[in-house]
């Protein structure tokens, strides 16, 4: 569809087709037919809006219209990303298929693997908190070294072959650890909750 | 983190959905084109919104099959693409007053006793 608006002056006419090549810039994506529907779209509104404006002169008045509508990219890339995944999935186009499976999974597939590492860390910072105090009453729950000083095991009871480590701050450093860690994971757990809101 | 900032990142999500539910109360009036339909919601609400963000709703809008579009260049003489809401938008619209109903008059309460 193509319509021609009355513009009168030159100065409107330039802001006008200034305006009319970036929709045909940033449309250029999309099929002709769509192209031209949503161009003419709004093109139209842009002119009523325009045309319904007080300000003194065309030129003020179209582009206190344009101004109106918003950043371009602000409703046109949405538009244009909807569209051409609605187009090519209901093509049967595969690789547009992959993409949209990809896209509703991606986000279970990250929440399933922030709530793993997450639960993780909480679990790890909670037995190291009990083992902690529990160190106060029995001094061989703790951290255990092999006699080498390589492997590293925490263990509740005496561990044969194996030294254990800084048995004398074990319990100072457990508390004070968990609780820090305790503290960060839910400082950061916060953040993510707060950033994948926006 | 100050109200500010917290009311701009739920401003974008409440205005969003409400945005959905005035258009089609709007198209269920009667049908309508995307200028009108932005000029009525600025004129009847305080929501502050570029007039070219409606139009990726319309398309989701007409996507869902909850309405459907048709050129018209009569009466004016200038292009207007009319959006006319299908049965289906009707009954989403009906479940969507019902959700506003009940969730509006319980919030109101709370707004009052707070």
């Amino acid at each position: 569809m193509t319509f021609q608006f009355s513009i009168k002056s030159d100065i409107s006419k330039k802001i006008w087709s200034g305006f009319e090549r970036e929709l045909n810039h940033k449309l250029k994506p999309l099929p002709e037919s769509e192209r031209d529907d949503i161009k003419m779209e709004i093109l139209s509104h842009l002119y009523e809006s325009a045309s319904n404006d007080k300000a003194d002169s065309e030129e003020n008045r179209i582009i206190n219209a344009i101004d109106r509508l918003g950043e371009p990219d602000l409703y046109l890339t949405p538009l244009i990303s909807d569209i051409l995944q609605a187009q090519n999935v209901a093509k049967g186009h595969p690789k547009a298929i992959a993409k949209s499976l990809l896209k509703t999974t991606q986000q279970s597939i990250l929440h399933l693997a922030l709530t793993a590492i997450f639960g993780f860390g909480y679990v790890i910072s909670i037995i190291i908190f009990i083992m902690g105090i529990m160190h106060i009453f029995n001094p061989n729950v703790g951290v255990w070294l092999n006699d080498s000083g390589g492997l590293l095991s925490l263990s509740f009871s005496f561990q044969p072959n194996a030294v254990q480590w800084m048995p004398e701050k074990f319990s100072f450093i457990a508390i004070s650890l968990s609780s820090l860690s305790y503290w960060l994971l839910s400082k950061l757990l916060y953040a993510l909750l707060l950033s994948s809101k926006k | 983190m100050l109200p500010d900032q917290i009311i701009d990142r739920w401003l974008p999500q409440f205005r969003k959905g409400l945005l959905e539910f005035i258009i089609l109360l709007k198209l269920k009036q009667d049908m309508s084109y995307g200028y009108e339909i932005a000029s009525e919601i600025k004129n009847l609400t305080s929501i502050e919104v570029a007039e070219g963000t409606l139009y990726p709703l319309l398309n989701r809008l007409k996507r869902d099959g909850l309405v459907t579009t048709e050129w018209k260049t009569e009466d004016v003489g200038t292009p207007r693409k009319y959006y006319q809401i299908t049965e289906a938008g009707i009954e989403t619209l009906d479940k969507m007053k019902l959700i506003w109903t009940n969730t509006h008059s319980s919030v109101l309460k709370m707004v009052m006793q707070s």
